[in-house]
């Protein structure tokens, strides 16, 4: 993983990544910092699932991402679904449809799961729990702590200071 | 050398010791330093682990999501902190993340493991993990505490070692100084105790010393004694041989006779004289006490001082009426008299005043006493003399001048009394001689009971046994009772005496008391038995016995008798009738 790091990361070659590549690399890494309620955490061995529900803006990006993951021994595996349908299951949610009001369908049909709902702020305005944004020329997010709360999940403080900003939960 | 000996012992051993000590204390001090720096640089090690510990866990999620600024937050936390000089966050790939430097200290631009070391500071490097995988690393390098605050602190350490080190030190010195002081004190004590002996080795030979002297002395004053009594003797003997010879010649008128028997006479009381004071010295004189006036016989000797003093003297006498009488044998007291005033005499060779003064008073052990006080104006003694007044035979009178013996007779004869004699004398300003005498209570009379003897004619003769173991005295004795028409019966012991008094019918007995065999005193007792009725009458020169138990009862006539006590004895005991 290192090496594999080293030989990627380093080297003039370096240029600044992607947008999409540096999302693709943080959708499997909030799985870190976000406690599910217990029933919902993967069994031994078992992956983290990363549902990409809707349009995929990634492809193979989001696949080599969550491929290097490792959380607490347990990996993280990219399932893509048109809908909600099937999202079973899944324990972080990619939503975006193909025009903004379908991401807000989308989102809608989550709501009141434990899914970690990942949306983007250059598909529209509706907000999953994160939310990514474009700020200072940076991809950083937004993080609704409150709709984390509905859902029986905890965000680690560590993510919370990060984000851009935070709706406090109540 | 003793001293010399002990020197390197007490100069190896203490010292050492002290200087061991103090070494020892300062090792520790020192160990004491190292053993905080030590320990001051682990707790450094653990604040710095601490502080890149705490720096790792804060920028866990920033490196996650690589955001710089989240990390130079994290770490600006930190640098508040003024003694962190390096902080550096690399990320997974070992690149500087973000970073901290103070005095141009920067961290180094990439990650290698290990770091280089950074000078003197405490460093620590952390990896940054997130769900249990690397993806970063924290390095904190911290400056040690500055070096001057530790040195005070060390200076704190070091001062109460070198106090402890002044404490030891002193305290060997003074352990030292008390043992060298012990040394003197045990050195002083044996030079005490060899002086000590020395001392003794000089007493005792020093008291042999005085021992000899004392013998040379008894030999000086024995010779001192011989020559004057042989002198006075001589004297005497001259006048006695001379007027025997001039009575032999047959040409010789009645009145030349008279004069030389009274000059034989006269010499030979006074020979007489000589003995008794020989024999008062020896305290072999029997006493012959009895009751007299003080003042009487001094009023009655006045004559015989100015006589015995010369013209250049005048006597002068202070008499009390206090003072009492005394029981005292009256030859004696008159001779103790005569002897200190002939002193005062000797002492004003230019004439001078004495003085005679009595006085009674009263003394708490012996009773009432009477003193008799002979005062002169004369040269005085000095106390060499004073000390040795009283001395027998010591005199500072020319050889023949003096016995030595006068002041031995006073002595002698108050101390028999059961009186005392003082005196007070300083050299040119006269001496007082005090005689002490107890009182006797009696009523006392001045006059000699015996100057009336010689006008006594005997009235009554009879048969006398006389006991006489001295041919010469015993011739002269058997004549004088014959002359006085006695019948004699010479007998020349005890057992003689005894066995003829059984026989015969004796009237009195007239006995020496000294004589081989049986004594004068023995034989009187015997006879005591034998004829109760006989008396007897003792004579003698001198005899302890008589001066130690008395004569009991019987008269005693004292040789050289005259013939007028002898048949004063006789008529006494033959019972002559009164006049």
């Amino acid at each position: 993983m290192l090496a594999l790091a080293l030989l990627l990361g380093p080297g003039p070659a370096r240029a600044q990544p992607s947008e999409e590549a540096v999302k693709a690399a943080f959708l499997p890494r909030f799985a870190r910092y976000v406690t599910w309620p217990g029933p919902f955490l993967p069994g031994p061995g078992a992956p983290f699932q990363l549902c990409v529900i809707g349009r995929d803006p990634f492809a193979r990006l989001l696949d080599q991402a969550a491929a290097r993951e490792l959380i607490d021994g347990h990996g993280v595996v990219v399932r893509r679904m048109p809908s909600a349908d099937g999202s079973q299951g899944c324990h972080l949610a990619f939503v975006q449809g193909a025009a903004a009001p379908d991401t807000a369908s989308l989102l809608a049909a989550l709501r009141r799961r434990p899914v970690l709902t990942i949306t983007d702020a250059r598909a529209g305005p509706h907000r999953g729990v994160i939310h990514f944004v474009i700020a200072d020329g940076r991809v950083r997010f937004f993080i609704d702590d409150a709709a984390a709360a509905e859902r029986g999940l905890s965000i680690s403080s560590r993510l919370l200071a990060l984000a851009v900003g935070v709706r406090q939960r109540r | 050398m003793r001293r010399l000996a002990h020197l390197p012992l007490r100069w190896s051993n203490a010292p050492v010791a002290v200087v061991a000590m103090v070494a020892l204390l300062l090792l520790a001090g020192i160990g004491i330093i190292l053993q905080s720096e030590a320990a001051y640089r682990d707790l450094q090690a653990q604040e710095t682990r601490v502080q890149a510990d705490i720096l790792s866990a804060s920028v866990t999620a920033a490196l996650d999501f690589s955001d710089r600024q989240a990390v130079q937050e994290a770490v600006d936390v930190i640098r508040v902190n003024r003694q962190v000089r390096t902080i550096g966050v690399y990320d997974q790939s070992g690149a500087l993340m973000a970073g901290y430097g103070r005095r141009g200290a920067g961290p180094a631009p990439r990650f290698v493991d290990p770091l280089p070391p950074a000078g003197n500071a405490v460093t620590a490097t952390v990896p940054v993990t997130s769900g249990g995988e690397r993806i970063g690393t924290v390095y904190v390098a911290a400056d040690p505490e500055p070096l001057t605050r530790r040195i005070n602190r060390y200076i704190v350490i070091g001062l109460l070692v070198l106090m402890a080190a002044l404490v030891v030190a002193v305290l060997g010195a003074a352990q030292n100084a008390l043992r060298r002081a012990n040394r003197e004190l045990e050195e002083r004590a044996e030079a005490l105790v060899g002086a000590n002996a020395e001392l003794k080795v000089q007493v005792s030979e020093r008291t042999k010393a005085e021992d000899q002297l004392r013998q040379a002395h008894k030999m000086q004053a024995l010779g001192q004694l011989t020559g004057g009594i042989a002198h006075d003797f001589n004297n005497l003997l001259t006048v006695i041989q001379g007027s025997a010879d001039m009575l032999r010649r047959r040409a010789l008128d009645e009145d030349k006779r008279v004069r030389f028997a009274e000059a034989i006479v006269q010499a030979s009381s006074r020979a007489a004289a000589l003995t008794g004071q020989l024999l008062a010295f020896a305290r072999r004189q029997p006493l012959q006490p009895e009751v007299i006036d003080i003042n009487h016989l001094i009023r009655d000797m006045t004559d015989l001082l100015d006589r015995t003093l010369g013209e250049r003297i005048e006597v002068r006498t202070i008499l009390s009426t206090d003072a009492c009488t005394v029981e005292a044998d009256r030859a004696q007291l008159e001779s103790a008299v005569l002897n200190i005033a002939v002193n005062a005499r000797d002492a004003m060779p230019d004439g001078g005043l004495l003085t005679i003064r009595t006085a009674g008073f009263d003394e708490a052990q012996t009773g009432r006493m009477v003193a008799l006080a002979v005062s002169d104006s004369g040269v005085g003694m000095d106390e060499d003399t004073l000390g040795r007044a009283f001395e027998p035979f010591f005199t500072t009178k020319a050889t023949g001048k003096g016995t030595g013996l006068g002041l031995s007779q006073v002595y002698g004869f108050a101390s028999q009394s059961g009186g005392d004699v003082q005196i007070d004398s300083r050299a040119g300003e006269g001496t007082t001689v005090t005689l002490l005498l107890p009182c006797s209570g009696g009523v006392g009379s001045g006059r000699r009971a015996e100057e009336a003897l010689g006008r006594i004619e005997p009235r009554r003769t009879g048969r006398i046994l006389l006991v006489e173991d001295n041919e010469e005295v015993g011739e002269f004795a058997e004549n004088l009772l014959g002359e006085l028409g006695h019948i004699v019966t010479r007998v020349r012991s005890g057992e003689e005496a005894l066995a003829a008094a059984l026989d015969e019918g004796f009237d009195a007995v007239f006995t020496d008391v000294v004589m081989p065999g049986m004594s004068g005193l023995e034989l009187g007792d015997r006879l005591a038995q034998l004829r109760p009725l006989l008396p007897v009458i003792l004579t003698t020169g001198y005899s302890d016995e008589i001066a130690r138990s008395g004569a009991g009862g019987r008269s005693v006539i004292l040789k050289p008798y005259r013939l007028e006590t002898l048949a004063a004895a006789i008529d006494q005991v033959l019972g002559a009738p009164a006049k």
